[in-house]
């Protein structure tokens, strides 16, 4: 070994080190003279310098391991001076050496010095510095005489992340290379920048049906349908991965033998060091899955639909008895009753005819839903119908009120469309008005514009406008729900099945229109508007007023036979020769259940005493005691909707309008032909 | 069944009062569509039901056209009027067109209109005239269509 380097000639930037460093060098000058003379120690001998000087922590030991120089680094590093550690045995200063513990070192030491080769200890943590470090026992041989024995500690702490990072890498990679090939119900896969497929996991052997060999290096695509990749499917999957940070998809996969199957895609592109190395694709097979949202659809359907024929045929069943209870009331009421019962037998009468409007809304509202209701093209005098609704609401208007109707004078007179369903939402409509107005007006107003989607139609909009006591704010959306009342305070007062407005929403909507409300911009009230589309029509000749149905062609003697033995007509005929015939034309075509009234009068009671029964009522015009007018009159006044159709010999013009406007339906001129019967029976009772 | 009506022609120049009676040949007075719709009504193998409401209109027509010449008597005119209208049904019914139109002029005079019930008449005495012309008129026309119908059910008594 080189002589250390001469005091003086050390570099030192503090003043106190190089005291030290003179100090002990005196020192050792004194006290170990024998054993350097074979060195002699200056100040400027270079190796001295360098062993002093390097940056790395450096122990320089002689044969016998004493410390024979120490560097400053080294110093520093455990805050020693040289001094405490010159001509020390390595082994009493091994505290200052860094180790995992005395063992391992003076093991490593000893090794070197019997092997002659270079030792390292890796991995020492030095807890206070929170640093890794390996330490190099670099033995200096002349010959075969060991001299020098140099001890270099070297800071690996970065070197140890890596590898420690590295390690943990290689598990984590380990760890979820066998979770991917664990998972056996997703395809879990890798692919390149273009989209060959670059692995693949045991998931994604059993979906698609390749094995890894056979599919690494293909492009993904081949999961494709043909008409997906012609529509270039694929690339515009991974184009919107890449600009997303991720794509879904759903769709059908082909697996090898060409079986489908409904996948669940996600692709998330995968970046390493900021450069785009490939996509992830996660697989997932739906089929199960959107068989079962399939059949659960299809159950609810079922459901729905078996709930709406529930409805539909409780309501029947209830009206036949409400049939017989409202006769037996009838009766009743005609009996000597004292006062009292009188009062119990108008409740029941009242109650009753409630449950009657329950169960018809009800009615109304299954075949709705259901879609089982059908509209019945044809002319529709929208004046007429208004008219009528205003006579029908007059009576239940509350003292003070006015009910007016506007309809522009150049309105159309003649339109196509369903003229009963038409009146039933206006009905609604009014009746509600009226009901619900105490003081101030109804107005109903209608205007009509050419409909701008097809030019031979116009858009009827009629708006019912009262001063009643309006919709809260917080009800609106709700109005046209079904079995919502917005009125819950005041059910008491106002009755109602809460299908009322539901039902007119969904015939609107039937006729190709809508309904809807606003508040009444004077004030308290509503608005209720019905809008809807009818066709423009000037066939209104002389066929039409022999009461032939538009479509002239039309036979439909098979329709009326299959429905005709549940329907239950009213023919109401004083002529003893017209009645038989018509009985007898009835009854040709299948319907068995024709009742005979002689008179309006007769025919009034009979309707009154089953207002449900009826599905028609053929009602002769001139006839003794009560005319066939005057008997819809009272029909009518009933609140009783059953169709009524006018049988007349009186095909005169006008009068058509007159049984119109009289509450009459429709109309048939005599001598009644077994064509026009039946269209106008199909018209009106299927 | 009914009668066709193909042979028409040839059959209204070979007519002879022991052929059977065809409804074409009273197509004056019967409308023939009418007429054939009742017939339809029938069963098959018998016309009973037909011959009921045609037989069944004989007696009406007969009782009819007795109170309306009470009424005439007694100057009654609405119910002229009324029982106009009433025989003009069941009549239109059976296709009988000239008793048809017969009952409804009465109707119309009845109401103290022309005849064909748009021009008011205010004069009572023209009307009762009018009636009773026509209520001749119809009954000799009636006559006619009973006659026929009556061999036409091959039930001759009258």
């Amino acid at each position: 070994m080189a002589t250390p380097p001469p005091e003086e000639d050390l570099f030192l930037t503090k003043r106190h080190e190089e005291e030290d460093y003179e100090e002990a060098n005196r020192k050792r000058e004194k006290d170990y003279s024998p054993h350097t003379h074979e060195c002699p120690r200056r100040r400027d001998d270079p190796m001295t310098r360098i062993y002093r000087l390097t940056p790395i922590p450096t122990i320089l030991l002689d044969a016998s391991l004493r410390v024979v120089e120490v560097s400053d680094s080294h110093l520093a590093f455990f805050h020693q001076c040289r001094d405490a550690l010159l001509d020390k045995c390595i082994y009493d200063i091994s505290s200052c050496v860094p180790s995992p513990d005395i063992v391992t070192f003076s093991g490593a030491l000893r090794a070197a010095v019997t092997s002659r080769d270079i030792q390292t200890i890796d991995g020492i943590h030095l807890p206070d510095t929170n640093s890794y470090f390996s330490l190099r026992l670099i033995p200096i041989l002349d010959g075969p005489e060991l001299i020098y024995m140099v001890l270099e500690t070297q800071n690996v702490t970065n070197e140890h992340a890596e590898s420690r990072a590295y390690s943990n890498q290689t598990y984590i990679n380990e760890t979820y290379r066998t979770l991917l090939d664990t998972v056996k119900d997703y395809a879990i896969f890798m692919l390149d920048t273009r989209g060959n497929i670059a692995t693949w996991n045991s998931g994604a052997a059993v979906l698609n049906g390749y094995s890894a060999d056979d599919i690494i290096g293909q492009h993904f695509s081949i999961f494709y349908s043909d008409e997906d990749c012609l529509r270039q499917k694929p690339a515009k999957e991974l184009e919107v991965c890449l600009r997303d940070g991720k794509v879904e998809d759903e769709g059908w996969r082909y697996r090898r033998d060409g079986s489908r199957f409904w996948a669940n895609v996600l692709v998330t592109p995968i970046y390493q060091f900021g450069h785009h190395v490939g996509f992830a694709k996660v697989t997932r097979d739906l089929t199960e899955r959107k068989a079962s949202e399939a059949r659960l659809i299809a159950a609810f359907e079922e459901s729905s639909k078996l709930k709406s024929d529930f409805l539909a045929n409780m309501s029947h069943e209830i009206r036949t008895p409400m049939n017989g209870m409202l006769l037996a009331l009838t009766m009743l009421t005609s009996t000597e009753l004292n006062q009292q019962q009188q009062e119990y037998a108008s409740i029941i009468e009242d109650s009753t005819s409630i449950l009657l409007q329950v169960i018809n809304d009800v009615l109304d509202y299954s075949k709705l839903s259901s879609g089982a209701f059908s509209l019945h093209s044809d002319i529709v005098n929208v004046r007429t119908i208004i008219d009528a609704v205003v006579r029908n609401c007059n009576p239940l208007l509350k003292p003070g009120v006015e009910l007016t109707s506007h309809l522009p004078d150049d309105f159309p007179q003649y339109l196509k469309g369903d003229p009963l369903r038409f009146r039933q939402v206006l009905q609604n409509l009014v009746g509600n008005a009226v009901k619900f107005t105490e003081q101030g007006n109804v107005r109903i107003h209608t205007s009509f514009s050419v409909d701008e989607e097809k030019r031979d139609a116009y858009k009827i909009l009629t708006e019912v406008i009262d001063t009643g006591i309006g919709v809260p704010a917080d009800s609106v959306n709700t109005l046209f729900t079904p079995f919502t009342r917005f009125a819950d305070s005041c059910t008491k007062k106002y009755q109602g099945t809460g299908l009322g407005l539901s039902i007119c929403k969904g015939l609107a909507e039937l006729m190709d229109g809508t309904v809807g409300f606003r508040p009444n911009p004077d004030g308290c009230g509503s608005i209720f508007w019905v809008a809807a589309r009818m066709d423009c029509t000037d066939e209104v000749d002389s066929a039409r007023a022999a009461g032939l149905a538009s479509e002239e062609t039309f036979d439909p003697t098979e329709e009326i036979r299959k429905i005709a033995p549940q329907k239950h007509i009213l023919l109401v005929e004083d002529n003893m020769v017209n009645q038989m015939v018509m009985r007898k034309l009835l009854q040709s075509v299948g319907f068995e259940r024709v009742d005979v009234a002689w008179d309006g009068a007769q025919a009034v009671r009979m309707v009154q005493q089953r207002p449900l029964s009826y599905n028609v009522v053929l009602m002769d015009v001139s006839m003794p005691v009560l005319s066939g007018l005057d008997a819809t009159s009272q029909i009518r006044e009933l609140h009783i909707d059953v169709p009524i159709i006018a049988l007349t010999g009186n095909a005169l013009k006008g009068d058509a309008e007159t049984y119109l406007a009289k509450g009459m339906n429709d109309y048939l001129a005599k001598p009644i032909h077994r064509q026009q019967l039946l269209r106008m029976l199909w018209k009106w009772i299927v | 069944m009914a009668p066709t009506t193909t042979t028409k022609t040839t059959e209204e120049t070979s007519q002879t009062k022991a052929g059977p009676p065809k409804l074409s040949d009273m197509a004056d007075s019967i409308d023939e569509s009418t007429f054939e719709q009742i017939l339809e009504m029938d069963d098959d193998d018998d016309r009973d039901f037909s011959q009921g409401i045609v037989f069944g209109f004989f007696e009406q027509a007969g009782s009819t056209f007795e109170k309306m010449e009470k009424a005439l008597y007694e100057k009654k005119l609405s119910d002229l009027s009324s029982l106009g209208h009433f025989l003009k049904g069941s009549s239109a019914t059976l296709g009988l067109s000239k008793v048809k139109e017969a009952c409804e002029k009465i109707q119309h005079y009845g109401a103290g209109k022309d005849e064909t019930g748009t021009v008011d008449e205010p004069d009572q005495s023209i009307s009762l005239k009018n009636i009773e012309k026509t209520l001749t008129q119809v009954k000799e026309d009636y006559q006619e269509v009973e006659e026929f119908l009556r061999k036409f059910y091959g039930v001759e008594e009258s």
